[in-house]
């Protein structure tokens, strides 16, 4: 029955989710490679706006300086650092006060009704729309940029955070009830800890934010960072190449942000079993 | 008066039934206990519980059968300070349920196991013992002494997760008995496992309750497991939640699951259901 076996072994690669994401990623590079050749026929400027993928990837091992003195790498490199250092401290700031918030509006429920409704007003202002007012209040585009990225971390850590708190079964209360424990030993012992995969809900959906959000308020003014040479890059005061690899490098930051709070997640909290959004062949 | 008396009687540790050959005190009494929950809608007050008296001694292991709604599970809260009653008394060894639970002398299972999916099954164990403010080496020597009761020795660096809803149902009774309290409430604990697994933990119960000499108080809906496991077995009828008899289980001591196949098991079964009234 040796075609028989022959025939299921094709369906089990045909069917196995790396054999999706395979197919999706080739259909990808077909899709770009053939819009890059397209476009490369009908080219005004000196560089081709839609580069091959080769391309892309050579101009980062390329020592061809397109600045005075720096490559298009090491353009992408020091402007990474600076935007994501920015990143990384609003996304610190927002998952602490929306942390603190949540613990506030679950110990009173008056904080609850009076804040959950100005959250929801916040998260509906345009990132672009805050931006101006922001800085209006800060003074300082270096600070209302970490402020930014807070504002957008904060509001998915505190919605989960607080679910977390409200999905604790009542039987829980229940025992330490019984053993007469008092409200911060219920605290800590108990809510803080069972928040805790409610807390990485929250996380995983702000880190990639945070990431997103820097990039964006980055073009607002001048001062470096990744959006900066994003916008100089594309009116071709520098290479194309920089807009390319700062796509992404983005584009693979914000994932990688993601499974970087999975792994938090795996390091903080040994005895779940925690939730990866399932994507081709991970796990 | 009742402290002095059970204050002698756990040092020894004898595994020993409530028999004839000790004084049996009563520890918890119920008088004239009644519980209506308000209803501010349309549906009026609902009468969980009305007019209930019930002694029960201590170390006894007495059972609470009756279908949902009865009040039986109402009976155990209000035992345990959850809930108030609105008319009649509680004491427990003299005092209420809300002295008693500051004394810690509950120890409590519920249906579910309620751990804490954080911690490890010893430090789960553990939890009481922290509120307790128990020295650290203390606390270690009596979870190891827990772990042994219920046969989890292995299993100590497990996460609950880990472990079938048999095993964390034991977690959930060591830990219940790791603060030593004198009275083991139990809420329908085996009514989530399969039925092998059940009669394990019923066989296992009986054993750590022979060894521990603690007074149980387990609401079951299912009257094999009453029966099985009780000195006696009171029933509860609903609308409104009340006790409509009381049996004594006479099937001699300690109980093997063969016990089951005896005429004498058949008829107190018989003789349970023969409690129920308007269902």
């Amino acid at each position: 029955m040796a075609p028989a076996k022959e025939k299921s072994v094709w369906k089990r690669i045909a069917q196995s989710p790396r054999t999706v994401t395979l197919v999706w990623v080739l259909g990808l590079i077909i899709i770009w490679e053939a819009g890059a050749t397209i476009v490369g026929f009908t080219k005004r400027t000196p560089e081709n706006v839609l580069p091959h993928l080769y391309q892309i990837l050579a101009s980062v091992f390329s020592f061809k300086k397109v600045t005075a003195t720096q490559t298009a790498a090491q353009v992408v490199i020091i402007n990474a650092g600076i935007t994501l250092g920015r990143a990384a401290i609003g996304f610190i700031i927002g998952t602490a006060v929306g942390y603190l918030l949540a613990l506030f509006m679950r110990l009173f429920v008056a904080v609850e009704k009076i804040v959950f409704p100005y959250l929801m007003l916040i998260q509906m202002i345009p990132i672009l729309g805050m931006a101006p007012i922001v800085l209006a209040m800060s003074h300082d585009i270096d600070k209302s940029r970490i402020i930014i990225a807070a504002i957008l971390t904060f509001y998915p850590v505190a919605v989960n955070t607080l679910a977390g708190f409200k999905s604790i079964e009542e039987e829980k209360f229940e025992l330490f009830h019984s053993y007469a424990a008092t409200t911060p030993e219920v605290y800590i012992k108990m809510m803080i800890p069972s928040s805790i995969p409610y807390l990485f809900t929250g996380l995983k959906i702000s880190a990639p934010m945070a990431v997103t959000a820097s990039i964006l308020v980055d073009t607002l003014q001048g001062g470096g960072g990744l959006g900066c040479m994003l916008s100089q890059s594309l009116k071709h005061a520098m290479s194309i190449y920089v807009f390319w690899q700062i796509v992404f490098f983005s584009a693979f930051v914000g994932i990688l942000s993601y499974y970087l709070m999975v792994l938090l997640e795996k390091v903080v909290t040994p005895g779940r079993k925690i939730a990866v959004q399932k994507t081709g062949g991970n796990e | 008066m009742a402290d002095v008396y059970e204050a002698g009687q756990t040092a020894g540790g004898v595994a020993e039934t409530v028999s004839d050959s000790q004084p049996v005190k009563t520890q918890i009494v119920i008088q004239n206990l009644s519980v209506i929950y308000k209803d501010d809608g349309t549906r009026g007050d609902t009468v969980a519980l009305q007019d209930v008296n019930l002694d029960i001694k201590k170390g006894e292991f007495v059972s609470l059968v009756g279908p949902s709604g009865c009040g039986k599970t109402t009976l155990l809260r209000v035992i345990a300070d959850l809930i108030p009653a609105t008319a009649g008394d509680v004491f427990i060894s003299g005092l209420t349920p809300r002295e008693a639970r500051l004394e810690k002398r509950f120890g409590i299972v519920f249906q579910n196991p309620v751990l804490m999916d954080w911690r490890t099954i010893r430090r789960n164990v553990c939890l009481p013992l922290e509120l307790l403010k128990m020295p650290k080496p203390l606390r270690t020597k009596k979870v190891t002494e827990m772990l042994d009761l219920v046969g989890l020795q292995e299993f100590g660096h497990h996460y609950p997760r880990e472990l079938s809803g048999g095993m964390q149902q034991r977690v959930g009774i060591a830990r219940a008995l790791a603060i030593d309290p004198r009275i083991l409430l139990m809420d329908e604990p085996f009514s989530a496992l399969d039925e092998f697994t059940k009669e394990k933990l019923h066989e296992d119960l009986l054993h750590i309750w022979q060894q521990t000499n603690k007074t149980v108080v387990f609401v079951t809906h299912n009257i094999q497991e009453a029966v099985f496991l009780s000195d006696r077995v009171v029933v509860f009828s609903p609308h409104p939640g009340r006790v409509t008899s009381v049996v004594n289980i006479t099937i001699p001591r300690p109980r093997t699951l063969s016990m089951k196949n005896t005429v004498e098991f058949t008829e107190l079964v018989a003789n349970v259901r023969s409690g129920f009234v308007g269902v």
